[in-house]
């Protein structure tokens, strides 16, 4: 679409149109990025409110979790499975916006190096998928037993 | 390879209108989340894998420095959720391009007015816990 206005004295350039086939992958993390960030708007902020702020990061002890989640290897209640599913939904939404946001900084500063940014990112990436599939896995096994402040 | 930073570090801080200062901030807040996030992720499955560690993090967290930084992700947080809020309505909806003055200084206002209750709290839970329980 290059615009056909012409002012007399006025360079006219003609532009390209970007290819609407093109970086399919960068527009789709794109629309990611905004719906991800207004449901975590809400997740986050609940989760942030309710332990941190409501009750308090002082008054979070293991048996408060164990409640939540459960415990290895015992019976799930529907209420722990509702507070697992919160906190899985939560935790992929928050770590796909999270590397994401990443990629987007590592590439501003170190995108001339495509060296330097690859490498950063495999390494950014594995360290998020280890954290992230070991939280999985511990929400779905439940809290281990036992722990001192469980006992009392 | 400090070039780039250097110069960008620069550049940031030259001031080029408030739409710039929000850019800026909305990405060293996120940043700072998700330094967090990692480390809490980490920190919460331990409570399946490793409970005595888990248990050492809890008490970690209930350390003067630990509650001051907690006050600082929550201004990251609160302020990265606002105005990333802001960002997604004013691009998902380009009626409102014409607004972008407007919304930066609501970005500021909303994220003030969520800040100051929830630093009130998480304040004044911290000072009457460190009052009764005494300086780790």
């Amino acid at each position: 679409m290059a615009s056909t206005t012409v002012t007399p004295g006025r360079t006219v350039r003609k532009v390209q149109p970007i290819p609407q086939t093109r970086n399919r992958l960068e527009l789709a993390l794109w629309m990611f990025m905004r719906y991800s960030g207004l449901a975590l708007v809400f997740l986050a902020l609940s989760h942030f409110w309710m332990q941190h702020v409501l009750i308090g990061t002082h008054e979070i002890e293991f048996a408060g979790t164990q409640l939540r989640w459960g415990i290895t290897g015992q019976p799930v209640t529907v209420e722990q499975l509702i507070w697992r599913a919160y906190y899985a939904v939560m935790l992929i939404l928050a770590v796909a916006h999270g590397i994401n946001g990443v990629r987007q900084v590592a590439y501003d500063y170190f995108g001339h190096r495509p060296a330097t940014y690859k490498g950063l990112m495999y390494v950014v990436v594995a360290i998020a998928a280890i954290i992230s599939l070991g939280g999985i896995l511990a929400l779905f096994m439940g809290a281990a037993a036992g722990g001192e402040a469980a006992l009392r | 390879m400090l070039t780039p930073l250097i110069t960008t570090a620069r550049e940031s801080l030259r001031y080029r209108g408030s739409g710039h200062v929000l850019w800026l901030l909305h990405r060293v807040t996120g940043l700072g989340v998700v330094i967090f996030l990692g480390t809490h992720i980490f920190g919460m499955s331990m409570a399946t894998f490793n409970p005595p560690l888990h248990e050492a993090m809890l008490a970690v967290y209930k350390t003067p420095l630990f509650s001051l930084g907690e006050i600082v992700l929550a201004a990251c947080l609160i302020f990265h959720a606002v105005n990333g809020t802001r960002i997604a309505i004013l691009e998902l909806r380009p009626a409102l391009w014409d607004k972008q003055e407007v919304a930066t200084r609501w970005s500021v206002i909303i994220t003030l007015i969520l800040l100051a209750p929830t630093i009130a709290i998480m304040a004044f839970k911290s000072i009457s816990y460190y009052a009764t329980h005494g300086l780790r």
